[in-house]
This record gives C-alpha cells, sequence and structure tokens, in this order.
C-alpha cells in the first residue's frame, strides 16, 4: 500500500496560483505590502519539539501489516490497531498496553481524536534528514540545516512578526536543541530566543517591583533606577573601565525600552497561570492571576506539576497577550508521573507515567508503546492549545489560530525492523521520517509523500504540484522552506526552494 | 634668540612629564573582560555584608529562593539535573536585569525592615537623632557603599549619593518612614549597579 499525496484541485484559478507562485519569489506579496506602508498580518509559530524521535510511520503514515510484504519483520502495525478516521488520507494508532517494555505502567493511547478534530488543518511532510545525533538533528529541524544562514525558524518568525512584541521569541522547552540559538549574527538581538526555564515562577521576573514587600512607592523606585542608570552607572569608574565590553553595553541596552515595554505590559499579571493559594501566595504580595488564568487551568489541569502543561499553558498566554510571535515547548526528557503515583506490587495505575524518561526516544527501549504513550501525550496538548487559540478572536471575526501554524519538530525517524511478529522490541535512529504541521495557513488535509510498502521508508513529492515521487527525498531545508513560506516571512535573497504545495495560499 | 629659543624648547621636550591624576585618565580599559556575578554568587556575598543568612535573604513569595529556585537561569546560573540547562546563559536574557533588580529590592528591603525591628543590630538604616543631615546622608552613603560595593567611597560618589538622598527626602519627608526609604533606595541604586552584578 502507498500512501499518495492527495492531489490539489486542479482549477483554472489553481494552476493560474501555481504559475504565479513559480513566478515570483516567495515572500515578494509580504514585501510589496510592506512597501505599501501596512504591517503584515500578525502570525504565530508554534513550534512544539518531539524530542527523541516521533516517528511518522507510528502516528499519521501507519502502515498495516496487511499491507507490507514484510510486514511480519518490519514495523507495520496489526491491522486492527491502525485507524483511518474519517476515511481521509491520515493514518492514526490507537493503542493500549500493560506494560511499557519492561516497566508496568498501564496506558491508554489514542491519536484518531486528533486526526478527526483537526485533519483539515493538518499536513504530513516526508522528509530524510541528514543526522541521527539528537543535537545536531533538532536543531537542523528548526534551521533546515541551515538553509537560510542558519538562522532558525523560530529566529525568522520573530524577526518578520515580532515588532512591537516585548517578548517575540520565547523558549519554553530545556535541555534540547530546537532552542539553540541559530548561526545567523546579522540578526538583532530581538530575535533570539528567551529561555524560561520555569514557566510557572518565570512571570515573576518581568517586573522589578511589583510584589516586593516592604519597597518604598513605585515612583521613588523608578527614581532610584533612574539615578542609577542616568548618573551613578555611567559615572562609575567601573563602568568607564568596562565600557566596551559587550556583555555591558548589553546590559545596559536591556534596562532600556525593553525594560520599560515588558514592565509596562503587567506580563507579571497577564501571564501568571497560577492562582492565589498557599503555594503561591499572590495575594498577600499584592499580585493577582490573569484574567484568562481560569479558562488555562482548566484546559491544562496538570499546570502546577507536568512541565509540558505549565509550558502550553505560558505558550497560550504568551501568543494571547501579544507578547511573543513564536513559541517553543514540548515534552522534557525526564520522567513524569501524575500526583501521587506509586510503584505497588502490581506497578503503576493506568496513565500514571505521563512522560517517559528520555521522551520519544525510550524507544529504544520499547518502541511502539513509547510512540504510542509519547505522540498521544504531544497530540492532546497540542489539541488544547489549539482549541483555546481558536475560543479567542484576534480582529476581523478571526481567531488567534488562524493566524498560527503548530510545527512538530523532531530529530529523525527509527528503524523500521523488528524481531518477527515482535510487538514490543527496541528501535534505532534512522534518518528517514515525516513531519506533523497543523495549520490554517499550510495545505491542510494532505500527505505529502509516502511510505514504500516494502522497506516502510518514506519517500517524497513534487514541491508544486504535491506529486508523489518514489524515489525522491525530500531535505530539511525544503521542509523549514514550506513552513517559512505558508507563515508569509519574507525571504529576499535567501534562495529558499519554492514549496508551493504546502501552502494554503499562493 | 634662536639660540635661546631652541634651548627652552629642548627644556620643554625633555622636562619630566606632569603626573597624570587619576581622574583625568581615560580608564577605558581595551580589553574588557567582565563576568555576570550569577545569582548564587551575588546573593552570598550580599548575605555576608549585610548579616543575613543566606537561607533567608531572599524569598520570592516569601517562598522561593530567589536564586536556587525563581530566577536561577534568568541570573545566569545552570541546573543539569532537572532541566538540563549545563552551561549559563550566553548572553543575558531580557528578564535578567528586571530579575536583578527584584533581587536587590527585596536585598535591601528586607536588610531595612531587620533594622527597624531591631535598630541595636542595625546594619543600614540608622534614623537621625534629629533631622536628616548632610552628616546624616554622608553616612548612609559610607555605610552603603562598605557593606554593597565592599569599599569607600570617593568625595564625588559621596555627592552624587546626597544629592539624589536629598531629591528623595523632598518626595518622602524626613520621617523615620522617609529615611528608611531613602535607605532602601540608596542600598538598591548600589545593589542593582553595574559594579555590583558584574566581576
Amino acid at each position: 500500500m502507498t500512501h499518495s499525496a492527495s492531489t490539489p484541485n486542479a482549477s483554472r484559478r489553481g494552476v493560474l496560483a501555481g504559475m504565479a507562485a513559480g513566478l515570483a519569489a516567495p515572500g515578494a506579496a509580504l514585501a510589496a505590502t510592506r512597501r505599501r506602508g501596512e504591517g503584515p498580518e500578525p502570525r504565530f509559530l508554534i513550534v512544539l519539539g518531539g524530542s527523541g524521535g516521533c516517528s511518522i510511520i507510528d502516528s499519521f503514515m501507519a502502515v498495516r501489516e496487511s499491507e507490507s510484504p514484510n510486514g511480519k519483520i518490519l514495523n507495520a502495525w496489526p491491522d486492527s490497531l491502525v485507524q483511518s478516521p474519517g476515511n481521509g488520507p491520515f493514518r492514526a494508532i490507537d493503542f493500549s498496553s500493560k506494560t511499557i517494555g519492561a516497566i508496568p505502567a498501564p496506558f491508554t493511547a489514542n491519536q484518531s481524536e486528533f486526526v478527526k478534530r483537526h485533519s483539515q488543518d493538518m499536513m504530513v511532510v516526508t522528509y530524510t534528514g541528514t543526522s541521527v545525533n539528537h543535537g545536531v538533528a533538532e536543531h537542523r529541524s528548526v534551521t533546515g540545516n541551515a538553509a537560510w544562514r542558519g538562522r532558525t525558524l523560530q529566529e525568522a518568525t520573530a524577526l518578520t512578526y515580532g515588532a512591537g512584541k516585548p517578548i517575540p521569541n520565547v523558549h519554553l522547552i530545556n535541555g534540547t536543541s530546537f532552542t539553540d540559538r541559530g548561526t545567523d549574527d546579522s540578526l538583532p538581538s530581538s530575535a533570539f530566543g528567551e529561555r524560561v526555564p520555569a514557566p510557572n515562577l518565570w512571570p515573576l521576573s518581568l517586573d522589578g517591583y511589583r510584589g516586593v514587600k516592604g519597597a518604598p512607592d513605585r515612583s521613588l523606585f523608578d527614581a532610584a533606577r533612574a539615578f542609577r542608570d542616568g548618573t551613578l552607572d555611567p559615572q562609575s569608574d567601573f563602568a568607564r573601565t568596562f565600557a566596551a565590553s559587550d556583555r555591558l553595553k548589553r546590559w545596559f541596552e536591556l534596562r532600556g525600552a525593553p525594560l520599560r515595554d515588558i514592565e509596562g505590559a503587567d506580563l507579571i499579571t497577564q501571564l501568571m497561570v497560577h492562582p492565589d493559594s498557599e503555594d503561591m501566595p499572590l495575594k498577600a504580595h499584592g499580585l493577582k492571576s490573569s484574567p484568562l488564568a481560569k479558562k488555562v487551568r482548566e484546559a491544562f489541569p496538570a499546570y502546577g506539576f507536568d512541565p509540558i502543561e505549565s509550558q502550553a499553558a505560558l505558550a497560550f498566554l504568551l501568543i494571547r497577550c501579544g507578547v511573543a510571535s513564536t513559541v517553543t515547548l514540548g515534552p522534557e526528557n525526564a520522567a513524569v508521573f501524575n500526583k501521587g503515583a506509586a510503584l505497588g506490587r502490581g506497578g503503576l495505575s493506568a496513565g500514571d507515567m505521563r512522560n517517559t524518561p528520555i521522551a520519544f526516544d525510550f524507544s529504544h527501549q520499547a518502541h511502539r508503546e513509547v510512540q504510542s504513550l509519547m505522540w498521544s501525550r504531544v497530540l492532546s496538548v497540542a489539541d488544547r492549545l489549539i482549541t483555546l487559540l481558536k475560543s479567542e478572536e484576534l480582529a476581523g471575526g478571526k481567531s488567534y489560530w488562524d493566524h498560527s501554524l503548530l510545527y512538530v519538530a523532531t530529530e529523525f525517524g527509527r528503524s523500521r525492523n523488528r524481531p518477527e511478529g515482535a510487538m514490543t522490541f527496541g528501535s534505532g535512529h534512522d534518518l528517514n521520517n515525516g513531519a506533523l504541521i497543523v495549520s490554517p495557513l499550510a495545505n491542510g488535509g494532505h500527505v505529502l509523500g509516502g511510505v514504500d510498502p516494502e522497506t516502510l521508508m518514506t519517500y517524497g513529492f513534487d514541491p508544486v504540484t504535491g506529486r508523489p515521487e518514489p524515489g525522491r527525498h525530500m531535505t530539511e531545508a525544503e521542509v523549514f522552506s514550506g513552513i517559512i513560506q505558508a507563515l508569509g516571512v519574507e525571504t529576499p535573497g535567501a534562495g529558499l526552494p519554492d514549496m508551493r504545495i504546502m501552502r494554503r495560499k499562493a | 634668540m634662536r639660540l635661546l629659543a631652541l634651548i627652552a624648547l629642548l627644556a620643554l621636550l625633555t622636562a619630566p612629564a606632569r603626573p597624570v591624576l587619576a581622574q583625568e585618565a581615560d580608564p577605558t580599559s581595551p580589553d574588557p573582560r567582565v563576568k555576570f556575578k550569577d545569582g548564587e554568587r551575588y546573593l552570598r556575598d550580599l548575605a555576608e555584608s549585610l548579616e543575613i543568612p543566606r537561607s533567608a535573604i531572599c524569598l520570592e513569595l516569601s517562598r522561593y529562593d530567589c536564586a536556587d529556585k525563581a530566577f536561577r537561569i534568568v541570573l545566569g546560573g545552570v541546573d543539569p539535573y532537572d532541566i538540563r540547562i549545563m552551561q549559563p546563559l550566553d548572553q543575558a536574557s531580557l528578564a535578567s536585569p528586571i530579575a536583578f533588580d527584584r533581587v536587590a529590592l527585596q536585598v535591601c528591603s528586607n536588610r531595612v525592615a531587620k533594622d527597624k525591628a531591631d535598630p541595636a543590630t542595625a546594619v543600614l538604616f540608622k534614623p537621625a537623632a534629629g533631622r536628616p543631615d548632610a552628616a546624616w546622608r554622608a553616612a548612609l552613603t559610607d555605610r552603603v557603599y562598605d557593606r554593597i560595593l565592599r569599599r569607600d567611597a570617593d568625595e564625588a560618589e559621596r555627592q552624587r549619593m546626597s544629592a539624589f538622598l536629598q531629591g528623595i527626602e523632598a518626595r518622602t519627608g524626613r520621617s523615620p518612614k522617609g529615611q528608611a526609604d531613602q535607605t532602601i533606595l540608596a542600598c538598591f541604586a548600589l545593589a542593582s549597579s553595574a559594579e555590583a552584578a558584574f566581576y
């Protein structure tokens, strides 16, 4: 069986649009808009980093055993576990297990619900990467292997859409290279990512004054800052001696407009997810929660102890409150358990293990269980984040989601072989894979490329027509370009390939 | 006449150079290497100099240690075990100077609150016996420079701080509360200065 790309409607209008896209450099329309003095429409990029290798053939391009001549020794799934929700192009694995390899941790995983809810915005794109080293591959998944002078997708988005936002590029995930800085040093520092190591406490670092007990009035505090910035520091021997230090220059720069913008936006309130509580005694310190906090907490009830839920809660507020144009989040590498989970005689209770150690990479021990559990986890967070963004209007009857693109970035795929007929087995890293993009801006409802049923390796597609091309392998640069172009980022002189088929509009 | 002019010129050229006064020298270093004093180092120094136990010097929301919990990475720390951040931030983040100000303000407010509670062991805040005057401001200036920057203030620095305190006094009045506010603000200005943040 081969998953073919759905061929876009070959209407005259579509053909003309395709021709126009081929003639005009991607991003030219946006550049023209800007020359007319109009700002670009807002766009938001959400990078959901699936650390450890989210395998596309264990999700939306799964192959049934009956469809592959080598199905028993390759990672083809039992027919009964492979769903085709809505008879669309996307497959889904719904799978339950009592163990994760040797770990007695029962779970139930579901992918089909996400497909049912979001298939019209889902686009799966095959590609073959260039590294099976975690850090290298993670970074290449967001730079397209240095497709555009080494800048990351997040940096490019922040550069185009971050103007006027106090913190354009926010990195919520820790310990991965999805958030490493790109290598394009020509970018302004405002495009680079701001690290948020502890989403629940981070808002407190966005105001130097509010909530500090016993402090003098704010106006006096501001006067002390003005004295320090205008007199004390500039005239100190220390600052004069080290005036040429880049570190000092940046420090003084950050104390200016960036600080005023951040404090002026009252982000210590707007981004505060926690309610007043014993753990977070906000009221006693003159602080309060975000007006949207209750809604966010209902969507992500485990925000207090599950890192990805606290990241997602803050990610929504960062976009909704106009703070950031791009956020990067994802499951971290530590195991996460339900509160109060205990390893009794019979093992953990159902669903107690929320995140496997080393995330998707625990597939080395138990490929199918880990892929199922972790995909289900990532999709659940994505679904709730999308739902929140859909529920809030940005302007003109359009929601925040209408302006957003969610990219599930990952390093690589996983090896395809397995012991004959085995359900539990370990897998290695493999360059060949595919990526999930969800967005009203992308060419949703399509799987671009296909799977060779004999090897379970993915193959590529024509970047303009989307026609499947067995034998062709899409590159990281092509995926990068397609995302950048779907977002409408200006790309003059970048030399990126035109990935017309990945955009909803020309 | 020409000979005299030549002798005068030679005398000028060979005369020993006038010593350059420190304040006239351009202090700019051609190799300006400074490091950010990360939160832990910063708070340990202040704990010692302000005589507050390290564990109590700065607690965000009265619960979370500022350097260890609340702002660990933002203030240049690492956390390899829990979140795999092995290296301090390459550059200060947008939040860094704000968090730094917040910590400095908490530390100074904390010290002055303790001074008010137990005047006999006061470290920074010592209310004036009568009306706060130039001598009171000079003494306060000396105390904060000594405690925060661990050095004496020079005359120009004394004058600048005194002028600042006078300006604040015009807004706070001369009450003990106004004096306490001046103490906190003098402490804050120095504790959040570049000299305190970098080394």
